[in-house]
C-alpha cells in the first residue's frame, strides 16, 4: 500500500480525549506524525488571573478530572511559600493521603485503560472494580469522587475522622493482595506480554533529550522523581521507594505504574497510622506578598510545574501551568516512527495522556458579550437544554 | 424422508431457519453472559441480542458519498442465506436427510463466506479504516484456513467419508473422534475462534485500532443482518465441530421409540454446542488481541504445523489398523 | 559528579552571562539577554551536567515579555535563565536545536503571546484552534475578545 493518511481523531475509540493525530504510513508502519492539541483548551490560565486566590483553586482543580487534586496543591503550596506560610503537620499528611490515594485510583484507570486498548477486557472490568474501593474512599473523605476539594490556601478544607480512617485502612488489604495479583498477570500474560514488551521502546539518552517525565522516563532509568528530589508534603517523613525499571518500552512502563500503586498503599497505609493531631489550616493574609516560584509536584503522570508570580495582590499576576503530558508529547511523536498502526493506541495510552491538562482554549461566553465560539461550544445556544437566553460562562 | 411436506419444515422450522435463528440468539446471549459473569458484571438479560436485532433493523440506513448502494445492501442477505444453508447439512436430530457425500467441502465453503463478504464491504466503503480492516480479514483468512481446513480433514480420513452425516454415523459405532485426535480438536477450536473473528483473533475488528473496521460504514438493516449472520455462523460452526469430533446427536444406544431417539439426540446436540460455546468464551474472555503479523508468525509456526501433525498420525493410523 | 556541583559554583559558571541571584535554596535565577541565551544553555549542558528543561514560563510585563527557561540536572538545583523582550517587537532565537522539548513550548507561548521563535522547525498553531484568527494572542495582559470577531468553531445564528 502507498503512504496513507490516517487521521487518529479527534472523535476515535483509542483516545479517551480529543486530540488530533495525522498518522502517515506506509502499510502498517508509521512514517511521520502530525499533532494537533486545541479541543480541550478552555482559558484556564487567563481565567485564573481574575480571580482571587480563593476562588482559583477550584478553577485550578478542573483542569483535568484526574489529577485535579495536582493541580490545586501545586498551586495552593507555591502561594504558601510566597507568603511564607507553614501549614499544620496534619494538613500536610491529609493532603499526603488524598495525593496518593489520587495516584492509586490514575493508575488503576490507567492499568485498565491500557489492557482495553489491546481488547483484553477482562483485566479493564477488574482493575476499575478495585478503582470503586478508592473512590469510595475519597468519597467518604472528601465528599466527591473526583474534584475533591480538599485544598485552601493554608491548610485543607476538612478533617478526617476517626471512623474514617478505620475504613479506609480496612479496604487496604483487599487493594494489596489484587495489587499483587496484577503484578503476577502482568508478568505471566500471554497476550499482554506479546503485545506490550519492546513497543514504543525509549533509551534513557532518548528519553532525557526529548524530555520525558513521570512514569514514562523512570521506566527508561531517568530517575527524576519530584516527590524525592524536592520534598513536599510529608514525603520526608514517610518511608518509600522511587520506582524505575530499565525497559523503556511499554512494558517497563506498566511495571513502573503497577510498583508505584504498591508504594502508594504503603504511603497512605503509614500516614492514615500516623496522622498527627492538631489543627488544619492556619490564617491567611488576604494578599500575597510580590515574587515568584516555580512549584513543582508529582501528579500521576508526571512532573507538573507551576510558575506563579504575584504582584501584591490577592490575585496572580501569571499562572504558567507545565503539564506532564504536554512534556511527554514529544517523546511519544517519536517513539510511533517505525512502529505498527496496530500499536499506536498503546504507545499513546503509554504515557497516560490526559488531554484536559495539555490543553487549557478560550471559551468566553457572557450574556452581553457577543459569542467566542470554539471547536467544543454546545451547539444551537442552550436552548436545547432549555435554558433560554443564557450563555454559559 | 423424500417427503416433501417434511423436508419444508425440516428445512424452515426445525430444526431450520426459525429454530436456527432462535438458537443463535439465545447462543449469542449465553455468550455475553459467560463474559460478564467473568469479568464480574452482571450481563444482558436473556432477550438482549433479540431486542438488538429488532432495534437495529428499524435503525436508518445511511449510504457514505459515492458507495454502491446496491452492492452494500445484496451483500448481508446473500452472506446470511450462505450461512443458514450451511447449517441445514449439519445433524440435528440424527441423520440430516439433504446429506451427500462431500457436504463437508460445502459446508466449509459457505462458512469462508462471511469473510469474504467482509473484505468486500471493507473495499467498497471508501474508507481508510475500513480498507485496512477489510484487508487485515482476507490476511487472517488466509493464516487459519489452512489449518482449520486440515484439522477437519482428519475425521473425514478416518472415517472414510466426505459427509458429516456418515461420519457421525462413524462415531456412533466406534470412538468419539475427539479421543481419537486430540490435537485436531484443538486446532479446530483454535481455528473457530479465529473464523468467528473473536478475541484474542478479532484482528479485523480491532475497536481501538481501527474504528470498527470494515463493519464501520454498516447501519440500520444492513448492520442487522451481517450481525445475524456472526451469530448464525457461531452456531454452525460450533455444530460442526460438535459434529465432527463430539459425535454430533448420535447416542451409543438406541430407542425403541423414534421420537424418544430424536428427543434424546437432540439434547445431546444442545449440549456438546453449549459445551463447545462455553470453550469459546473462556478464551475471548481471558486473552487480549494479537497484532495481524504477530499471528501470522503464530499460525503458521504453531498451529499449521500441530494440524499437519494430525494428519501425519491420521494417515499413519489408518493405514496400520483402520483400511485392512 | 553530581556533589561537586553546588549553588556556589554554579554562580560562579554563569557569572559572566548576566546577573545571577539565588532565590530560593535549589533555584539560581540568571538573567541574560536572548544573544547569550544559547551560549548559556550550552554551557550549562556541558559544564553544571545539566540534562532537562522542565518548561519555558512566559509573562507579561506591561512592556515586556519575560521568558523564563528552566533546566535541571542530577544536582537537583534548577537553573532559571530569564530573558525579557520588548513587547512591540518579540522575536528570538529558538532553542529547540539543543533542547528538543522547547519546541513544543515555543509552540504553545507562540500561540498564545504572539512571540517569535527564530528558527524554530515549524511554528504552527497547538492550542488554538485552526480557524483562530491571526495576531489574537489570548494572553496578553491588554487582549479583550472583539465585539465582532469569529474566533472559530460553529457559528450559530441566534434569533
Amino acid at each position: 500500500m502507498p503512504e496513507v493518511v490516517i487521521p487518529i481523531g479527534p472523535q476515535h475509540p483509542a483516545l479517551k480525549e480529543p486530540v488530533n493525530f495525522r498518522v502517515i504510513a506506509d502499510g502498517e508502519k508509521i512514517v511521520r506524525l502530525e499533532l494537533d492539541l486545541s479541543y480541550n483548551h478552555r482559558g484556564i490560565e487567563k481565567a485564573a488571573e481574575q480571580r482571587n486566590f480563593i476562588r482559583v483553586l477550584p478553577l485550578l482543580e478542573r483542569v483535568c478530572g484526574i489529577c485535579s487534586h495536582s493541580h490545586a496543591t501545586a498551586f495552593a503550596k507555591g502561594i504558601e511559600e510566597i507568603m511564607g506560610l507553614e501549614i499544620p503537620p496534619r494538613a500536610r499528611y491529609i493532603r499526603t493521603i488524598i495525593a496518593e490515594l489520587e495516584r492509586m485510583h490514575s493508575h488503576l484507570l490507567w492499568l485498565g485503560v491500557a489492557a482495553h486498548e489491546i481488547g483484553f477486557n477482562t483485566l479493564f472490568m477488574w482493575t476499575w472494580r478495585d478503582r470503586e474501593a478508592v473512590q469510595d474512599t475519597l468519597e467518604e473523605m472528601s465528599g466527591n469522587r473526583v474534584h475533591y476539594g480538599m485544598n485552601e490556601i493554608g491548610g485543607v478544607r476538612c478533617d478526617l475522622t476517626a471512623a474514617q480512617v478505620t475504613a479506609a485502612l480496612s479496604r487496604l488489604p483487599v487493594l494489596e493482595e489484587r495489587i499483587k495479583q496484577y503484578i503476577d498477570m502482568v508478568n505471566s500474560q500471554e497476550t499482554l506480554l506479546i503485545r506490550f514488551r519492546g513497543i514504543g521502546r525509549m533509551s534513557r539518552e532518548e528519553a532525557l533529550k526529548y524530555g520525558a517525565v513521570g512514569p514514562t522516563a523512570r521506566a527508561s532509568g531517568v530517575d527524576y522523581d519530584v516527590r524525592r528530589d524536592d520534598p513536599y508534603l510529608a514525603y520526608a517523613e514517610v518511608p518509600w521507594n522511587v520506582v524505575t525499571d530499565t525497559l523503556g518500552d511499554v512494558y517497563g512502563r506498566t511495571r513502573v505504574r503497577i510498583g508505584e500503586l504498591w508504594e502508594s498503599t504503603q504511603i497512605v497505609r503509614y500516614c492514615l497510622e500516623n496522622l498527627p493531631e492538631g489543627p488544619i489550616r492556619v490564617d491567611t493574609p488576604k494578599n500575597a506578598p510580590k515574587g515568584e516560584i516555580l512549584s513543582r509536584y508529582e501528579a500521576p503522570r508526571g512532573e507538573l510545574a507551576h510558575y506563579i508570580r504575584t504582584n501584591g495582590t490577592d490575585r496572580v499576576e501569571r499562572v504558567d501551568i507545565r503539564t506532564p503530558t504536554l512534556a511527554n508529547w514529544t517523546s511519544v511523536a517519536m517513539c510511533l516512527v517505525n512502529q505498527n498502526i496496530a500499536d499506536i493506541p498503546v504507545i499513546v495510552a503509554a504515557i497516560d495522556p490526559c488531554l484536559s491538562c495539555t490543553s487549557r482554549l478560550t471559551v468566553v461566553n457572557r450574556r452581553d458579550r457577543p459569542r467566542v465560539a470554539g471547536p467544543h461550544t454546545p451547539l444551537s445556544g442552550n436552548r436545547l437544554f432549555g435554558r433560554k437566553g443564557e450563555d454559559s460562562p | 424422508m423424500t417427503d416433501p411436506v417434511f423436508t419444508l419444515l425440516y428445512i424452515f422450522i426445525f430444526p431450520g431457519f426459525v429454530f436456527l435463528v432462535a438458537y443463535a440468539l439465545f447462543l449469542s446471549f449465553l455468550d455475553r453472559k459467560i463474559a460478564a459473569r467473568m469479568q464480574q458484571r452482571v450481563g444482558p438479560p436473556f432477550y438482549q441480542p433479540f431486542a438488538d436485532f429488532i432495534k437495529m433493523l428499524g435503525k436508518e440506513v445511511i449510504d457514505p458519498d459515492g458507495v454502491d448502494r446496491r452492492l452494500f445492501d445484496a451483500i448481508p442477505p446473500v452472506v446470511l442465506a450462505a450461512v443458514m444453508t450451511a447449517f441445514l447439512y449439519i445433524p440435528v436430530i440424527g441423520y440430516s436427510p439433504l446429506a451427500f457425500p462431500g457436504d463437508l467441502v460445502m459446508v466449509l465453503y459457505l462458512l469462508a463466506l462471511p469473510t469474504i463478504a467482509l473484505f468486500l464491504l471493507g473495499w467498497l466503503s471508501r474508507n481508510i479504516f475500513s480498507a485496512i480492516g477489510g484487508i487485515r480479514a482476507v490476511t487472517q483468512l488466509f493464516i487459519y484456513e489452512v489449518p482449520f481446513f486440515l484439522a477437519l480433514l482428519t475425521p473425514a480420513i478416518m472415517a472414510g467419508s466426505w459427509s458429516i452425516s456418515e461420519i457421525v454415523l462413524w462415531q456412533q459405532h466406534n470412538l468419539w473422534l475427539v479421543f481419537l485426535q486430540p490435537i485436531g480438536f484443538i486446532v479446530a477450536l483454535i481455528g473457530l475462534q479465529a473464523k468467528l473473528e473473536r478475541t484474542p483473533f478479532d484482528i479485523p475488528e480491532a475497536e481501538t485500532e481501527i474504528i470498527a473496521g470494515p463493519w464501520t460504514e454498516l447501519t440500520g438493516r444492513r448492520l442487522a443482518l451481517m450481525h445475524l449472520t456472526t451469530e448464525i455462523s457461531l452456531v454452525t460452526g460450533s455444530a460442526l465441530i460438535a459434529a465432527l469430533f463430539l459425535g454430533g446427536p448420535m447416542i451409543p444406544w438406541t430407542f425403541s421409540d423414534p421420537w424418544l431417539n430424536g428427543a434424546v439426540g437432540f439434547s445431546l446436540f444442545l449440549a456438546k454446542t453449549l459445551a463447545i460455546l462455553l470453550i469459546l468464551s473462556s478464551i475471548k474472555a481471558a486473552t487480549g488481541r494479537f497484532r495481524i503479523d504477530q499471528l501470522n508468525e503464530i499460525g503458521w509456526k504453531y498451529i499449521a504445523s500441530a494440524a499437519l501433525v494430525q494428519v501425519g498420525i491420521v494417515l499413519v493410523i489408518n493405514y496400520l489398523w483402520v483400511t485392512p | 559528579m553530581t556533589g561537586t556541583v553546588t549553588p556556589e559554583t554554579i554562580q560562579e559558571m554563569l557569572r559572566d552571562f548576566g546577573t545571577v541571584e539565588q532565590v530560593r535554596k535549589n533555584r539560581i535565577r540568571v538573567s541574560t539577554v536572548p544573544g547569550r541565551l544559547h551560549d548559556a544553555i550550552m554551557t550549562s549542558q556541558a559544564v553544571l551536567f545539566v540534562d532537562r528543561l522542565i518548561t519555558i514560563s512566559a509573562v507579561d510585563n506591561g512592556e515586556t515579555f519575560e521568558l523564563l527557561y528552566h533546566l535541571i540536572g542530577p544536582h537537583r538545583i534548577i537553573i532559571t535563565f530569564v530573558l525579557n523582550i520588548p513587547r512591540n517587537s518579540p522575536v528570538t532565537p529558538t532553542v529547540s536545536d539543543i533542547l528538543p522539548p522547547a519546541g513544543i513550548y515555543e509552540r504553545q507561548i507562540h500561540d498564545l503571546f504572539g512571540i517569535t521563535f527564530g528558527g524554530h522547525p515549524g511554528l504552527k498553531k497547538l492550542m488554538l484552534n485552526e480557524d483562530w484568527p491571526e495576531n489574537e494572542h489570548p494572553l496578553r495582559k491588554d487582549w479583550k475578545p472583539g465585539p465582532d470577531t469569529f474566533y472559530g468553531g460553529i457559528k450559530v445564528e441566534r434569533s
